[in-house]
């Protein structure tokens, strides 16, 4: 996990009550809030779409419930904690920061992201990581249809069980499942990892408060590209 | 885009389910501005053989005493109300009594000669209401939260291709079988291949919308004695293109996704409450509960009392 910059006892907190507020009204809030404040946490969010769209400042956000679709789109920086559920494309385009969400999130997890983090500690849906560039992102439980669609780079971490045509057209990248891969997408090939891979997740999950047996971590396979360059141009221009 | 929803009690026992499906409606309100609809099942309490018939008809003199005499010619008007609506429209709500289900059909399609009148739909065990609009104000014009039932479907529009109108306002009816109904989000990409074959079958369709497809083709499995989850679970196979789309009967509700899941849908269950819906805020108006499940691509549910 991110450290917080400061002790959280000298932490400055600000509070912003969702109710009757517009997405709009709470982003703008929230940015404003970020410029001097450590920490900003939003009540009542009732599954509201499009919160902590673009903060680029390094705070941390708590969302105390569920937030709907697209939060924390565009953040640079952030570290939100999500104590409910997401909608679709929790941490979308996030080019710096960590979204962590306690309980289960919809399609497009970490869609296109360039770095960062995102966690989801229960079950995800489909095309988790689609696009994404580089970065990690962590499924506690389960993940849908066509994980790691077009991925090109970054890791994907799935605790349980991966659907179907996972790793459709990846590119770069690697999808680590620990669960059963019920078949795999074009340009997928599935390898056993080196037992520094096992160490490097190890370090990264008990991070995250993921504790698993030592037994666990021998299940793990990895999804990982067979080509580069698979539809069109040569293996040699593979970058 | 468009917001469906759907809600049953599981004790089968009478709730005041128009006020829960406002709630959840209004909380998809942002997924379609241009009509909204409900089936509300289980409230009506009409004997064997009664049918309430909702009318849109214009408000033109005279127009509505050639609908009244027009059903009651073929069967006596038992009770009546008038709802006013907009754009000079009234809804004329009416309850007769038929000798069987299979008159139905040849009523709606007789009343629906007279020029400027629409019938919007005949049930036995649900009430229909819907118009253009917002949640809100078509729920005040309806008075839906005093609609007691066991069970509801509903919408919120985002229209694509088809004309915005009540008629086309979701949920769509089939008469193939009494009161089935369908709240969709999407479009079925393959229309003609699944229409082609039900109007073969003398099935009638009344519009060129693919909701109506969907739930001519759910009420002929039904009719073939597919149950619910049968149906459902058929259609994700035979239908193409981006859907989620609800199904109501007079005993329950499913909800199916198409294979590639590029629709939203996702589930919430207690001992008390099944709800489906498009989106969790609106399962937050019904349950307080954070265990969300998501449907996943290609996936059916259903819950029947």
């Amino acid at each position: 996990m991110l450290t917080p910059s400061k002790d959280v006892e000298k932490m400055k907190e600000f509070k912003i009550n969702a109710q009757q507020k517009t997405p709009r009204e709470i982003n703008r809030a929230i940015k404003q809030a970020s410029q001097e404040n450590d920490r900003i946490i939003i009540e009542n969010p009732n599954a509201m779409h499009y919160l902590i769209a673009g903060l680029s400042k390094p705070v941390d956000v708590v969302v105390d419930g569920s937030a709907g679709y697209f939060a924390a789109t565009m953040i640079h920086g952030a570290r939100v904690h999500i104590n409910g559920n997401a909608g679709w494309f929790p941490a979308d385009n996030m080019t710096e920061g960590e979204v962590i969400i306690d309980g289960s999130a919809g399609d497009g997890v970490g869609q296109g992201i360039y770095g960062g983090t995102v966690v989801v500690r229960k079950d995800v849906g489909s095309r988790t990581g689609e696009i994404m560039k580089n970065g990690t992102i962590i499924v506690g439980g389960n993940s849908g249809f066509m994980s790691g669609l077009f991925m090109m780079g970054g890791r994907i971490i799935v605790l349980g069980d991966i659907s179907d045509d996972a790793g459709e057209s990846i590119i770069r990248g690697t999808i680590y499942v620990g669960g059963e891969i019920k078949s795999l997408g074009k340009n997928a090939k599935i390898e056993e990892l080196e037992e520094e891979e096992r160490a490097e997740l190890k370090e990264l999950l008990e991070n995250y408060d993921f504790h698993l047996e030592e037994a666990d971590y021998q299940k793990f396979h990895k999804i990982v590209p067979r080509s580069a360059r698979p539809f069109y141009g040569q293996e040699s221009e593979e970058g | 885009m468009c917001g469906i929803a759907g809600v049953v009690f599981k004790d089968k026992k009478l709730h005041p389910v128009g006020k829960f499906m406002t709630r959840m409606l209004d909380a998809l309100q942002h997924r379609g501005p241009d009509s909204a609809g409900f089936a509300i099942y289980g409230g009506l309490g009409l004997d064997e053989h009664e049918y309430l018939l909702n009318i849109e008809v214009k408000e033109k003199p005279g127009l509505l005493e050639e609908v009244k005499g027009k059903v009651n010619t073929a069967f006596p008007i038992e009770s009546e109300e008038i709802i006013p609506s907009v754009e000079n429209y009234i809804i004329y709500r009416c309850k007769v009594a038929l000798d069987s289900f299979s008159q139905l059909k040849p009523l709606i399609m007789d009343v629906d000669k007279i020029e400027d009148v629409m019938v919007l739909n005949g049930a036995h065990s649900f009430e229909m209401i819907k118009d253009v609009g917002l949640v809100k104000e078509i729920a005040a014009r309806y008075n839906t939260e005093d609609k007691m039932g066991t069970h509801a479907i509903g919408h919120t529009r985002f229209s694509t291709e088809s004309i915005v109108d009540r008629y086309h306002a979701h949920p769509f009816q089939s008469y193939i079988i009494p009161d089935i109904t369908v709240v969709h989000n999407g479009q079925i990409t393959n229309y003609w291949k699944i229409r082609d074959p039900l109007e073969r079958k003398g099935h009638i369709f009344e519009t060129n919308n693919d909701t109506e497809c969907i739930v001519h083709y759910i009420a002929d499995k039904l009719a073939q004695d597919y149950s619910l989850e049968e149906a459902l679970e058929q259609s994700v196979k035979d239908m193409d293109g981006p859907f989620s789309y609800i199904v109501g009967t007079p005993n329950g509700v499913g909800i199916a996704k198409d294979q590639l899941g590029l629709r939203p849908g996702v589930m919430a269950e207690n001992n008390e409450v099944f709800a489906v819906a498009s989106e969790e805020v609106a399962l937050r108006e019904v349950m307080d509960t954070s265990d969300i499940d998501q449907i996943s691509p290609g996936e059916s549910r259903a819950y029947t009392i």
